[in-house]
C-alpha cells in the first residue's frame, strides 16, 4: 500500500510538475498569468494527434513538429494580444482566458466533442516492486527531473537566464540598465509556450485527447503555483509532488471518496496559504508591500 | 449621442434578427425538433438517428395525418448541455415558440432534460426522450400526470433496470470464470463514478453479490466522472485481487479506465456500464487497450428484431460510425409517425392517449409504454444487450440464451488472455 | 394639486439639470425606459427568457464588480456566491415549501454566508494569490455536492422549485426592476463613505491601514455585500429555472462574469451591466443569424471571445468607460463631468480646453 502511494504520487506529480513549472516562469518574469497556458498544451497534444493519425507521420518527427508549432502561435499570441495590453492586468487576464476559450472552440470545430488517442511512445509496462507502472509514466517521471535541472542550469548559467532573473528581481531597474525587457518576457515567454508543448508531447498518450482537456490540468496548475509560491520554479515543483501525493493518498486511504481528490488538494492548497500566505517558496514582488 | 446610437444598434440588430426567423407561411410539413449537444458524439447520435428516419419516411410520402400526407421537417437544436445549460434551455424554447416544432426528440445530459422538459411541458408538446437515464424524469409522469404526460422515454431503458441487466451480466461473466478458470469465489471490485444514478448500483451490489450470488465485495472505488487518471485505483484493485472489475461509468472515466486497465494488462474482467465503450470512437481513443471491455449496450449487429440489421448498416454505411442509443431518435420518429397515423392528427393530447397505446417493434425491440411513460423492459420487449470489444469490433454477447432469449448473430463471451495466464499461474 | 405641480416642477428640473446634462445618464434613462417597455412589445416567451436571463446575469457581474473591481479583491470563483444561494434557495423552497420572496432573500443570506467563509481565509492573500485561491472554492464545493447527493441531489441538481411568479411577464417584470434596484444600490454603495474606503484599499491598503481604518472590517463587508448581490441572482436563476444544479457552480461561470465584467468595464457597476446587456443578447442573436451553421455554439463562442479580445486590443479600460471617455470631459477644476460638446464646465464654468 505504501509503496503503491509513493509511486503513484511520484508520478501523477511529475506530470503536474511538468506543467506547472512553465506556467511559474512566465508569471515570474513577465507577471502574466497565462490561462491559455494548458490551452497551449491541448494545441501540441492535438497537432502530434494529426501528426500521427492523419498524416501518418512518426511519432518523433510529429512532436518536434507540434513543439515548434505551438512555440510560434504562443510567441504570436503574445505579440498581438497580451504585449498591448501588458500595463492592464485585469485586460491580459481576460485577453489569455478569451484565447484559450478561442482555442477550444477551435478544435471543438474540427475534431468535435471526440475522445481522441495517441499511441504512446513506449508500449508496456514495467513491475516496480510489484507496482505495475506503463513506460510512458516513467518517461514522464524521468523528463520532468531533467526538465527541472534543465530549466535551473537554463536560468543559472546563460545570458538569457540571467536577464530573465533580473528582470523577474525588479523589472524597472533592469529595464534602466538598458536591458530589453519586452524581449525577455518575449523569450520567456517562448520558453514557457515550450514547456507546455514538451508536456503535452510527452502526457499526450496517458489521457484522452478531447477539446476541453485544458481545464482540469489548469485547475490543478494553479493550485500548485500557489502553494509553491507564485513565480518560484523550485516551489512550483515541490508543490505539484505535495498535490500528486494528496491525490494518490485519498485514492488508497478513502476508495469510497476518490472523486474527492481535487477538492482535497486544492483544501491542503488553502491550508497552506492560510499559514503561509506568500506560499512554500513565495517570492514577494517589489510593488506588493 | 454615441451611446445612445449603440443601444439602438444592438437593439435593431434584435429586433431584425427575430423578426428574419418568423416561420414562413403554413406549416404544411410537421416540425420535429433534434435536441441534442450536436458536436458531441451524442448529439451526433441524436441528429443521425433523426435525419436518416426523416429522409426514409419522407421518400415514401410522408406521414398520413387524416388525409394528406405530410412530410417531416427536423429542426435541428443545438444545445451545447455539456457545457451551459442556459444555452440549452434557451435552444429548446426556441425551437418551441419561434420554430413552433410539433415534436421534441433526444436530450442527454439529465440536469438539461430536466428544464427542457419543462418547457416542453409548458408548451404542452409531446417530448421522447432518448438520452437520459434517470427514473426521475418519468416518475414525475405518475405524479403530476396533466402536466408531465407530455413526457416520454425511448431510450435508455432506466437505471433501474440498467442496474437488473448490469447484474445478469455480471452473474453471467462470473459463471464463465468459475468454469473455465476453476476459481471458488468470485472476488469483486466495485468501481462507480461518483454521481448520483450510480449510487443505487453500489449500494445494491453491496449487499446483493455476498448474499445471493455468492461473491466477495473487495472494494468500492468512486472515481469522479471526467476523472482523468485512474492508475492510482487500479493499483489497488490488483492489491485486492479481484477477479471482476463491476464498471458504472456514464462519462469520460470510462474510457481512461478501461485504457489504464488494458495499458496495466490488469487480470481482471472490466463488466458493466461504461457508456464510453458503446461508441465506436472508443477502440481508436483508447488505441486498442480497451480490447475485452464488456457494457450494456442498445445496439449492435445482431438480429434483435428484423429491423436492426438493416439499421445499423444503412448508418454505418451514412455515418461511418456505429449507432448508440441517442440514436434511438430514429425509431422515435417511427413511433411518432405510427401514433400520428393512427389518430390522424397532430394535436398533442390525442397523439399522447396514441402513444400510450403503442405497441411497435423497433430496432431495439417492442416498444410498449408503461404507465410512467418509460419503455418497458424484459423478455419479448426491449432488453438492451450486452456487448464486448472483440478483435476491434464490437460484439453482441448477450442475451445469450437467457430467458429463451437469443439474438442471432451472438457470440460468447471472451476472457482475456492475461487474465487466464495470471490465474492459471496462481495456482 | 400645488404640491403635485411642485413635486413635478421639482422632478424636471432635476431630470433636466442632472439626467439631460450628461449622455451617460441620458442612455441609463433610456435603458430603463427601453427595459421597462419591453412587454409592451413582445411577450415572445423566448425573448423574455433570454432577456430575464440577462437580468440575472447582470446582477451577478454587478456584484463581481463590487468585490474585484471596486475593491481590488480579484475573485475568481464567483460562482461559488452564486451556486451556494441556488442551492439553499432550492434547499428552502423545495424541503420548507418557502416562497420565492423568502427563500430568495434568504438563499442571499447563504451567499453572505459563502462571503464570510471565503472572505476570513483571503484576509491575508494578496493579488494573484487571493485570484487562484478563490478558484478553488467552488471546486471544492462541487465536491461536496457530489459526496451527499441525498442533499445535493448530486449531478441531477435539485430540480421542481416553485416558478418565480405565475407568468412569463411578471417574472420580467420581477428581474428587470430588480437589475435596475439593484445596480442602483450597488453603485451608490460605491459612492458612499464604504465605497470611498473599499476602493482606497484597492489603490493602496497600507495607506488605508495607517490612516486608523480597520481594513479587515471593510474587506470582509465586501466580500458579504458582494455575495449578498450575487446572492440574489443565484436565487432567481434557480427559481426561473427551477433547478439549481452542479452547473452554477462550474469554473466556466466564473470566468464568464469576468469576461462580461471586463468587457463592459471594471469599476463602474454600469459597466459589467451593460456588458452583459450587450454579450448575452449578442449570443442569442448570433444563434438565430447563423442558425444553419453547422457547429453552432462553437462558432459563437469562438465570435465571442474573438469580440473580447479585439475590444480589449483597443479598450483595454473596457467598452463602458471607453465610450464614456469619448462623449464626457471631466472638469480640471471642480472635477464634475461634462458633456463633449460644451466648452465651459457646467457648474463652475471653467473652460475645459
Amino acid at each position: 500500500m505504501l509503496l503503491d502511494i509513493i509511486i503513484d504520487g511520484l508520478i501523477k506529480g511529475s506530470v503536474y510538475a511538468l506543467l506547472a513549472i512553465g506556467f511559474s516562469l512566465v508569471l515570474g518574469v513577465a507577471r502574466i498569468i497565462n490561462i491559455a497556458h494548458t490551452a497551449l498544451y491541448m494545441t501540441a497534444a492535438y497537432l502530434i494527434y494529426m501528426g500521427t493519425k492523419l498524416m501518418g507521420l512518426p511519432a518523433p518527427v510529429a512532436m518536434l513538429a507540434s513543439i515548434v508549432l505551438t512555440v510560434i502561435l504562443g510567441l504570436l499570441i503574445y505579440n498581438f494580444f497580451i504585449r498591448p495590453i501588458q500595463e492592464h492586468e485585469a485586460a491580459v487576464l481576460i485577453a489569455t482566458i478569451a484565447v484559450a476559450m478561442m482555442i477550444q472552440e477551435v478544435f471543438l470545430m474540427t475534431f468535435g466533442g471526440h475522445y481522441l488517442g495517441v499511441s504512446p511512445l513506449v508500449e508496456g509496462y514495467a513491475t516496480i516492486m510489484g507496482v505495475k507502472v506503463t513506460y510512458q509514466h516513467l518517461l514522464a517521471l524521468g523528463l520532468a527531473l531533467v526538465i527541472l535541472v534543465g530549466v535551473r542550469l537554463f536560468l543559472l548559467k546563460t545570458r538569457l537566464g540571467l536577464a530573465i532573473r533580473s528582470t523577474a528581481q525588479d523589472r524597472e531597474v533592469a529595464n534602466l540598465m538598458g536591458m530589453n525587457v519586452t524581449r525577455v518576457a518575449m523569450g520567456t515567454m517562448g520558453v514557457s509556450v515550450g514547456l507546455a508543448a514538451i508536456t503535452g508531447a510527452i502526457v499526450v498518450p496517458l489521457v484522452t485527447v478531447e477539446p476541453t482537456m485544458w481545464m482540469h490540468p489548469l485547475i490543478m496548475m494553479l493550485a500548485i503555483v500557489v502553494l509553491g509560491g507564485l513565480g518560484s520554479i523550485e516551489g512550483s515543483f515541490v508543490g505539484a509532488y505535495i498535490l500528486g501525493f494528496a491525490e494518490s493518498l485519498v485514492v488508497f486511504l478513502l476508495p469510497m471518496g476518490a472523486f474527492l481528490k481535487d477538492s482535497v488538494a486544492l483544501s491542503i492548497m488553502i491550508l497552506v496559504l492560510l499559514i503561509r500566505p506568500d506560499g512554500l517558496f513565495g517570492v514577494s514582488f517589489e510593488e506588493e508591500r | 449621442m454615441k451611446t445612445l446610437k449603440l443601444f439602438g444598434l444592438v437593439f435593431a440588430a434584435l429586433v431584425l434578427s427575430f423578426a428574419l426567423c418568423l416561420p414562413a407561411g403554413a406549416a404544411a410539413p410537421i416540425k420535429i425538433g433534434v435536441l441534442g449537444p450536436m458536436s458531441f458524439t451524442q448529439g451526433e447520435g441524436h441528429w443521425n438517428g433523426a435525419s436518416m428516419a426523416a429522409d426514409e419516411i419522407n421518400k415514401a410520402g410522408g406521414i398520413k395525418v387524416g388525409k394528406e400526407m405530410r412530410p417531416i421537417e427536423l429542426v435541428k437544436v443545438d444545445t451545447n448541455e455539456f457545457l451551459s445549460i442556459p444555452d440549452a434551455t434557451n435552444a429548446a424554447e426556441l425551437a418551441v415558440r419561434r420554430h413552433k416544432v410539433d415534436f421534441l426528440v433526444g436530450g442527454f445530459r439529465t440536469e438539461a432534460v430536466l428544464v427542457m422538459q419543462d418547457i416542453a411541458m409548458d408548451a404542452k408538446k409531446v417530448f421522447i426522450g432518448c438520452g437520459a437515464a434517470h427514473p426521475a424524469l418519468c416518475t414525475k409522469v405518475t405524479k403530476d400526470y396533466d402536466r408531465y404526460k407530455y413526457w416520454f422515454r425511448l431510450t435508455p431503458i432506466n437505471s433501474k433496470f440498467l442496474g437488473k441487466v448490469d447484474f445478469i451480466l455480471l452473474g453471467t461473466v462470473a459463471h464463465i470464470m468459475k468454469k473455465t478458470l476453476g476459481i471458488k469465489k468470485i472476488k469483486v471490485a466495485v468501481v462507480a463514478e461518483k454521481a448520483a444514478w450510480a449510487d443505487p448500483i453500489v449500494n445494491i451490489s453491496k449487499k446483493l453479490l455476498p448474499a445471493k450470488m455468492g461473491m466477495e465485495v473487495v472494494g468500492v472505488w468512486r472515481p469522479s466522472p471526467v476523472a482523468k487518471d485512474c492508475t492510482a485505483e487500479l493499483s489497488a484493485i490488483q492489491r485486492a485481487g479481484a477477479h471482476i472489475v463491476f464498471t458504472t461509468f456514464s462519462s469520460s472515466v470510462g474510457l481512461t479506465f478501461a485504457k489504464q486497465m488494458g495499458e496495466l494488462k490488469v487480470p481482471a474482467a472490466a463488466v458493466g456500464i461504461n457508456v464510453e465503450s458503446q461508441k465506436s470512437g472508443f477502440w481508436g481513443a483508447t488505441g486498442g487497450k480497451g480490447e475485452y471491455a464488456e457494457t450494456i449496450n442498445t445496439y449492435a449487429r445482431v438480429e434483435i428484431t428484423p429491423k436492426t440489421i438493416p439499421f445499423y448498416d444503412k448508418y454505418v454505411k451514412l455515418y461511418k460510425q456505429a449507432p448508440n442509443y441517442t440514436a434511438g431518435t430514429y425509431d422515435a420518429l417511427y413511433i411518432l409517425k405510427e401514433a400520428v397515423e393512427r389518430v390522424g392528427t397532430v394535436d398533442s393530447d390525442k397523439v399522447v392517449s396514441a402513444l400510450e397505446k403503442t405497441d411497435y417493434i423497433d430496432t431495439a425491440g417492442r416498444v410498449v409504454f408503461d404507465k410512467s411513460h418509460d419503455v418497458t423492459w424484459g423478455p419479448n420487449y426491449v432488453t438492451s444487450i450486452g456487448t464486448q470489444w472483440q478483435d476491434g469490433e464490437m460484439k453482441c454477447v448477450w442475451p445469450y440464451h437467457w430467458q429463451k432469449v437469443f439474438y442471432k448473430g451472438t457470440v460468447p463471451y471472451k476472457l482475456a488472455p492475461w487474465i487466464i495466464d495470471y490465474w492459471k499461474n496462481k495456482k | 394639486m400645488g404640491l403635485v405641480s411642485a413635486y413635478f416642477r421639482r422632478g424636471w428640473t432635476i431630470l433636466r439639470s442632472e439626467v439631460l446634462v450628461l449622455p451617460s445618464r441620458l442612455a441609463v434613462l433610456l435603458f430603463i425606459i427601453a427595459l421597462m417597455a419591453v412587454p409592451l412589445f413582445t411577450q415572445d416567451y423566448y425573448i423574455l427568457r433570454i432577456l430575464i436571463l440577462t437580468c440575472i446575469f447582470a446582477i451577478f457581474a454587478a456584484s463581481w464588480d463590487l468585490l474585484s473591481g471596486f475593491t481590488g479583491q480579484m475573485n475568481f470563483g464567483h460562482a461559488l456566491f452564486f451556486g451556494v444561494a441556488a442551492y439553499v434557495t432550492a434547499l428552502l423552497n423545495l424541503d420548507l415549501g418557502f416562497p420565492p420572496y423568502l427563500s430568495i432573500p434568504l438563499g442571499a443570506v447563504g451567499g453572505v454566508l459563502a462571503g464570510l467563509v471565503v472572505g476570513i481565509p483571503c484576509l491575508r492573500l494578496r493579488g494573484s494569490y487571493l485570484a487562484l485561491t478563490t478558484l478553488a472554492f467552488p471546486i471544492i464545493l462541487t465536491g461536496l455536492v457530489f459526496a451527499m447527493p441525498d442533499i445535493t441531489g448530486g449531478e441531477l441538481g435539485l430540480s421542481g422549485l416553485s416558478r418565480l411568479t405565475g407568468s412569463r411577464v411578471m417574472d420580467y417584470y420581477l428581474c428587470s426592476s430588480l437589475v435596475v434596484i439593484l445596480g442602483f444600490a450597488m453603485w451608490k454603495i460605491t459612492d458612499s463613505k464604504t465605497g470611498i474606503i473599499l476602493h482606497a484599499i484597492r489603490e493602496d491598503e497600507v495607506a488605508v491601514r495607517s490612516s486608523g481604518i480597520n481594513t479587515i472590517r471593510y474587506k470582509l463587508l465586501a466580500f458579504c455585500m458582494s455575495g449578498f448581490f450575487a446572492g440574489i441572482a443565484g436565487g432567481l436563476y434557480a427559481h426561473f429555472m427551477r433547478l439549481a444544479g452542479p452547473s452554477t457552480l462550474e469554473v466556466s461561470l466564473s470566468f464568464q462574469v469576468i469576461i462580461w465584467s471586463v468587457f463592459g468595464g471594471m469599476v463602474s457597476i454600469y459597466g459589467p451591466i451593460a456588458g452583459v446587456f450587450i454579450l448575452n443578447p449578442l449570443m442569442e442573436v448570433l444563434r438565430v443569424a447563423l442558425g444553419n451553421f453547422p457547429s453552432l455554439p462553437e462558432i459563437r463562442m469562438f465570435i465571442f471571445a474573438g469580440l473580447v479580445l479585439v475590444t480589449l486590443l483597443f479598450m483595454p479600460e473596457g467598452l463602458i468607460p471607453w465610450v464614456r471617455d469619448k462623449l464626457e470631459n471631466e472638469c480640471p477644476r471642480c472635477k464634475l463631468r461634462n458633456v463633449f460638446i460644451r466648452q465651459r464646465c457646467r457648474v463652475c464654468d471653467t473652460s475645459l480646453s
